[in-house]
């Protein structure tokens, strides 16, 4: 059976145990499903020859409708840590890259004293060696005049 | 009500790291004393002289920190 199923279930005692496939679920997605559920249960994992068994043990009580309830949300969240570890693995070189250039942006940018501190080349402001200043009608005129 | 004075728990060592374990013992031993060993594919836990004072379930609890402290230590050793 590949998908996980309750292996054992008791109301009296508020446990209940899932058998995982090894090879369907990595073991730090299991960590990471079973990490979300350790506010309200008592987990325990355990191999058994080649899958994972998850004792959960409410820490209130649960009825049996409880239980079984919390064994689809624990199989909805290895799902979707799955996704997640996809997702991350598949984006890992775009995470990296923004986070290289956020450290990067944070170490320091360009300021404008850098500009002054670059070699002076005698110029004024007022010089335009490139005629860029020069208005429109003014080149213009030349070209008709000649 | 009775108080269980002494229990033992064996957490498989492909899913447990020792390191995470003794993390958990440290943290509860204000609580119980706690012997960590190496049995076959698990770590024998023995939690002995645990505190009757004590509201909740030591060995679970001493569990779920194992689990938390094997969880993150996976993670920060991945990144």
């Amino acid at each position: 059976m590949g998908h996980p199923h309750i292996e054992k279930l008791d109301p009296k005692t508020h446990t209940m145990t899932l058998s995982l496939d090894i090879g369907l679920y990595p073991a730090d997605v299991l960590y990471a499903a079973a990490y979300v559920f350790l506010d309200r249960a008592y987990v325990l994992l355990d191999r058994a020859g080649p899958r994972y068994e998850v004792h959960l043990r409410g820490k209130g009580e649960l009825t049996e409708a409880q239980l079984t309830a919390m064994s689809g949300e624990f199989e909805n969240e290895l799902l979707a840590q799955a996704l997640r570890r996809k997702v991350v693995k598949a984006n890992q070189k775009i995470i990296e890259d923004i986070t290289s250039q956020a450290i990067a942006g944070a170490a320091g940018g360009t300021l404008p004293t850098d500009f002054l501190a670059a070699g002076d080349d005698g110029m004024d402001f007022l010089d335009d060696p490139l005629g860029i200043a020069v208005p429109w009608e003014d080149k213009f005129k030349k070209k008709k005049d000649a | 009500m009775s108080h269980v004075k002494h229990q033992s728990v064996k957490l498989h060592r492909t899913l447990y790291m020792q390191q995470a374990v003794k993390d958990a013992a440290t943290t509860f031993a204000d609580f119980a004393s706690f012997t960590i060993k190496r049995d076959g594919d698990y770590y024998a836990v023995d939690v002995k002289d645990i505190d009757p004072d004590v509201d909740g379930d030591v060995v679970a609890e001493f569990c779920n920190f194992a689990l938390a402290n094997t969880a993150g230590r996976k993670k920060t050793k991945k990144a």
